[in-house]
């Protein structure tokens, strides 16, 4: 990725992931999970605030904390560790809102040929139709396959 | 594996977390996993993956 990140952890199996935006807000901690969908092999991509000391997750929320393009690359990063041992996986992900979803589509379109060298990008378009990720276009859901090959290490 | 291959590689080292272990078997974000799992079932998913439902 051409841009700055932060640093994550993750548990054991790599589902799920944490780390800390740093902006103009202060500290947030913001957690990224991989769930197991209803289609074998396809896991729903989310992540938001952790209010740690209700202990809950919040999607919603607009943290506004000035760094969402750094926030989205840490996000992406997680995509190919995921990706890396779980190589089959379906990565299936929408906005909680669709201000949210249109973000994710400009996260996608600002790294999309570097994406595209080891993924196949596809956009869910509100007819329920997939197609190849197409710059421009309106999507209400993106889905991130694994090439086979062309993936380094 | 040499210091550089690590800093090139594109899958990152990640860091593992123990503490994060308690989460296992639970969903943090279960409405939007339900609302994702509407949209593919009523989606035409690419051809070129196979799939197999579970429901």
């Amino acid at each position: 990725m051409k841009y700055k990140k932060y640093e994550y952890s993750a548990d054991e199996d790599l589902h799920i992931y944490e780390f800390t935006s740093i902006g103009i807000k202060g500290e947030i901690k913001k957690v990224v999970e991989y769930s197991e969908m209803n289609i074998d092999g396809y896991y729903n991509l989310a992540f938001g605030d952790f209010d740690e000391i209700n202990n809950e997750i919040n999607d919603k929320i607009i943290t506004n904390n000035g760094d969402s393009l750094k926030v989205l690359t840490t996000v992406a990063s997680t995509v190919y560790a995921f990706t890396g041992k779980y190589p089959k996986a379906k990565i299936f992900a929408t906005g909680s809102t669709e201000v949210r979803t249109r973000l994710y589509r400009m996260g996608i379109t600002n790294n999309l040929v570097e994406i595209q060298v080891d993924f196949n990008v596809y956009g869910l378009k509100e007819d329920y139709m997939f197609e190849e990720f197409i710059v421009g276009e309106d999507y209400i859901g993106f889905l991130i396959v694994r090439k086979t090959m062309n993936y380094g290490n | 594996m040499e210091i550089n291959e690590l800093n090139e590689a594109k899958i990152p080292l990640v860091r593992i977390n123990k503490k994060l272990n308690r989460f296992k078997g639970k969903i943090l974000f279960e409405k939007k996993l339900q609302g994702a799992n509407k949209l593919l079932l009523r989606a035409k998913l690419p051809t070129e993956l196979s799939i197999e439902k579970k429901q």
